[in-house]
């Protein structure tokens, strides 16, 4: 079962200050919607345990997160793998990040994520709906905390 | 002929409905079935499965299980690579596969690893914890993908390609000119879906190495105990008199308890080394990820005939996907099985079918469900095809039928693809069939629905099968001819014990051969044990699946008895007094000719066998009877579904079903009529309800039963049964088989009923399921067409 999508947000804090909260993995791992715990294992490196109810398929799953900075500073690319019960999951994310003028920054992002397992069979709809919350839940998170820290 | 209602045997016991002795201890619960052993210091086993349709193997990490408390071994690949059990030979020898994977997985479920514990929650917390790190691969998911050989699956293989082998029969130019020169013709690309028995039970094993005896005892849910006891023995080098194989009560096999899985040989492999015994349950989604799936054919199908509906030639080809090793169930020299029956009950003058099958990143198997070796697919073809030409002729689909049967006096008849039928009268059956459901009134009633816009549909299937594998010149798994056995004892007070080499699976054999012995030796079948499924008891058999047992192993037990009745003939002929020659058999005793009332019934001759033998003759009543049977049986049936359809919904309700099975001589038509609602209810399921399906990436869409439905007492339709009798000539007592007659019929009148309601909106053909959801997209799509034009 492989899963996209792509979408536009925009946080009301200036480039820098995104840049500097995407970069932080320990921030970053704060923003993943049902967490149970987080590692921060390097500059770029997490692990996060999390709690999954897809379906039938209802536990803990843990994830290896990197963290990809371009040196250009203006995207980044995030990689999740893992997954739990027979599960796996790989989800390959990129963001363009720009100047959104007035204070704003602007992610312009895709994502690309891949299910094997029983993870899988809960169907398209479920998984659809279950990753829309995931992707939207997140940069709720990033956009408040982003703003919080700016304030 | 009759028996008194408390069981006592008055007359004789064929064709009488007596109630199944095996069913109060099963209606009490008090079945015995594999999960129900448990054996002092007996250890449990979980596997580890694979996420991944296609990936290499680079680590596995079995630290963090080995810390559960009483976890005491995690088993990979490699351990059984030392012990050479890593690979082991698929059903007909013709392939192998990996028994815990090496190098990389195939499919997804693919068994990687085993935990062994002391209970089986602690086995099953422990695989959890096998951390195995995959390379993922590309998938390939279906057998046209397969075929491009962009992507090689069995890198273990010399010849690197995806095509397994290419099978045909009959001829071809000879079809191809006979099409090319027909006047009207079809041809269809049919799928039969990918599908699943689905046993209630499923499988297990409880493995037990008594080191101090040096045997090894599986108690195994096994529908060919024999034939798996020469395999493990085969495999292992273990002497055959050290392994005993006892199959208990098994709840449903349906072909999938017929191959030999992982979970078996690892859990027989670590109870030798181990020492003590090792108990192994699949899970249900085990059971439908791993173990063999059935069908799977993509049938391309030719008819062509004269305007008049005769029919001229017929040619199926069929890509088969086989998953990701050759395991299909068929035996050794018929790798598409019985597919050739694939002319049905129609005399074409000529026919060819041809087949090629691929590798897929799929589960293995290709499993004889309910169905004598690849019969079902090839029922399909033929009775779709037929409504299918029926509709380009513009003629009533029963007209063309019955235009085409094979007469009566034709038989004994050779097909164009090489099978001599035995015996039928297709047009007495079919005419049965139209009279006993009001054919006609119902094209009336079809009519007026029509007129007002209600979708109504008449489906027929006019089938034959081919069961009873069967001949030895001709049927053998891995060299082993595919014979039948009985042994039958009687005791002094006229009771008896009989074994074969079949296996029961619900069958009803205890209650049959209870019936035969009975009839044949005027006893009373009440006073029978049977005992089957103990390789250390039972003479050597190949098992139950493809509708052999009554075929072969009731040939068996008939002939075994009519060996006991001619040395129970010289014993009365010395209790009588009268010379061997002038005792006759009549009325269920001994008498002599011309004197009835100087008589001795089996059960006198039983005690004397024991008490006052004849002089010359060995004491006992015993015999023992190999058959190898001259030829496969061919019942038959003439089915009839009716439906409507809900334009709105696409819910499909289906009417009336009618059901006439021709499977010969009829033992006890209590249980045949039992097998054909069983058989009928699984034709339900999978026309309209059931399929094992991958998605593109590879991922097992159906993998419980929330997914892959399994029919109850509210979506099941009422079945309505009868029956002809045409006798086999070649069988002992007539007798053709039935088990699986409902299950390769039914499909095709449950989907040529809702075509024929779906033909005034154009719609040609729609592979099954028939789920509701598909109904209504393609009465969706045919109105908006319509719209359009």
């Amino acid at each position: 079962m492989d899963l996209q999508y792509s979408g536009h947000d925009s946080i009301p804090a200036g480039k820098d200050k995104v840049w500097a909260f995407i970069n932080d993995p320990a921030k970053v791992s704060t923003c993943l919607p049902d967490v149970i715990e987080t590692k921060i294992n390097d500059a770029h490196n997490f692990d996060a345990t999390v709690k999954v109810a897809v379906g039938p398929v209802s536990g803990k799953f843990t994830f290896k997160v990197t963290l990809i900075p371009a040196a250009s500073g203006d995207h980044m690319d995030l990689k999740i793998s893992g997954g739990g019960f027979g599960s796996v999951v790989d989800l390959l994310a990129g963001a363009d990040i720009k100047d959104g003028g007035g204070n704003t920054t602007t992610l312009d992002w895709t994502a690309k994520a891949s299910m094997r397992g029983p993870v899988a069979t809960v169907g398209g709809r479920v998984l659809d709906a279950q990753a829309k919350r995931i992707i939207s839940t997140t940069f709720a998170n990033v956009r408040t905390k982003v703003t919080e820290a700016a304030a | 002929m009759s028996i008194t209602t408390d069981g006592h045997h008055e007359k004789h016991a064929l064709g009488i409905p007596m109630k199944r002795k095996e069913d109060p201890r099963f209606i009490e619960g008090r079945g015995r079935y594999v999960d129900d052993i448990t054996l002092p210091n007996m250890l449990h086993m979980a596997l580890v499965h694979s996420p991944y349709p296609h990936a290499r193997i680079k680590n596995i990490d079995s630290s963090a299980a080995l810390k559960v408390p009483g976890v005491l071994a995690v088993i990979t690949g490699k351990d059984l690579e030392g012990a050479k059990l890593a690979w082991i030979p698929t059903f007909h020898g013709m392939d192998k596969q990996m028994v815990l994977a090496v190098g990389k997985v195939l499919y997804q479920y693919q068994e990687v690893a085993a935990v062994v514990a002391t209970s089986r929650e602690a086995a099953h917390d422990g695989a959890e914890l096998v951390n195995v790190d995959y390379e993922p691969l590309d998938p390939v998911a279906d057998p046209f993908t397969a075929k491009a050989d962009k992507i090689i699956l069995r890198d273990d293989r010399d010849n690197k390609t995806n095509h397994i082998y290419h099978w045909e029969v009959g001829d071809r130019a000879k079809t191809d000119a006979a099409l090319a020169a027909s006047e009207v013709k079809i041809k269809e690309r049919m799928w039969f879906p990918r599908s699943h028995p689905a046993p209630l039970e499923p499988c297990g094993i409880v493995a037990d190495m008594n080191k101090a005896t040096g045997r090894l005892t599986l108690y195994i849910t096994s529908q060919a105990p024999h034939a798996h006891r020469t395999v493990v023995s085969l495999v292992t080098g273990i002497p055959e008199d050290k392994i005993r194989l006892v199959s208990p009560d098994i709840g449903g096999g349906f072909g999938n308890k017929v191959p030999v899985y992982p979970g078996y040989v690892v859990a027989a492999a670590a109870s030798v080394i181990l020492g003590v015994p090792v108990k192994w349950i699949e899970t249900r989604t085990e059971n439908l990820t791993t173990t063999g799936f059935a069908r799977d054919y993509h049938m391309d199908v030719e008819i062509g005939a004269g305007k008049d509906g005769k029919v001229k030639a017929l040619k199926v080809s069929t890509i088969a996907d086989h998953g990701a090793f050759d395991a299909a169930a068929d035996p050794t020299k018929y790798p598409a099985g019985m597919f050739g029956i694939c002319t049905g009950s129609y005399d074409f003058p000529t026919a060819f079918t041809d087949l090629d099958a691929y590798f897929t990143n799929k589960a293995p198997g290709g499993i004889a469900y309910r169905c004598s070796f690849r019969v079902t697919e090839a029922s399909y073809a033929i009775e779709r095809g037929m409504d299918l030409l029926a509709n380009k002729l513009n003629m009533d689909p029963a007209e063309l039928r019955k235009k085409n049967f094979i007469k009566k006096e034709q038989f004994p008849y050779k097909s164009p693809l090489g099978f001599v039928y035995d015996s039928g009268d297709y047009h007495a059956t079919f005419e049965k069939a139209l009279k006993k459901i009001g054919y006609d009134e119902l094209r009336r009633e079809q009519a007026e629905k029509r007129k007002r816009g209600e979708l109504m549909g008449i489906g027929i299937s006019t089938f034959t099968e081919v069961v009873g594998a069967g001949p030895s010149k001709y049927f053998d798994i891995m060299g082993i001819k595919m014979f039948d056995s009985a042994e039958v004892r009687i005791h002094p007070t006229g009771s008896g014990i009989i074994r074969t080499g079949t296996k029961a699976q619900g069958q009803g054999h205890e209650t049959t051969w209870a019936q035969i012995v009975a009839e044949e030796l005027g006893l009373d079948p009440q006073n029978f044990l049977v005992e089957e499924g103990d390789t250390d008891t039972a003479p050597y058999g190949l098992g139950t699946y493809a509708s052999r047992s009554t075929p072969v192993a009731g040939a068996a037990v008939t002939l075994a008895a009519r060996k006991i009745r001619d040395k129970a003939r010289k014993i009365a002929a010395h209790l009588l007094e009268a010379a061997e020659a002038d005792v006759e058999w009549k009325d269920y005793k001994f008498q002599v000719k011309g004197a009835p009332a100087k008589s001795v019934t089996m059960a006198q001759v039983a005690f004397a066998a024991y008490t006052n033998p004849a002089p010359g003759t060995e004491a006992g009543l015993e015999a023992t009877y190999y058959y190898d049977p001259p030829n496969m049986t061919f019942p038959y049936g003439a089915y009839i579904a009716v439906v409507d359809i809900d334009k709105d919904t696409g819910g499909v309700k289906v009417r009336r079903f009618l059901a006439i099975d021709d499977c010969g001589t009829i033992i006890n038509p209590m249980i045949v009529e039992g097998q054909v609602h069983g058989g009928l209810t699984e034709g339900f399921a999978i026309a309209f309800m059931q399929e094992i399906g991958y998605d593109k990436s590879g991922n097992a869409l159906h993998t419980n039963f929330t997914e892959y439905l399994v029919p109850t007492a509210l979506e099941t339709p009422h079945w309505e049964t009868d029956s002809t009798v045409t006798p086999s000539p070649h069988h002992p007592l007539g007798a053709k088989g039935v088990g699986e007659s409902p299950n390769v019929g039914s499909p095709a009148a449950f989907v040529n009923a809702v075509m024929d309601a779906l033909e005034p909106l154009g719609i040609r053909h729609i592979d099954m399921p028939l789920t509701r959801e598909k109904v209504w997209r393609a009465i969706r799509d045919a109105e908006a067409n319509t719209a359009k034009v």
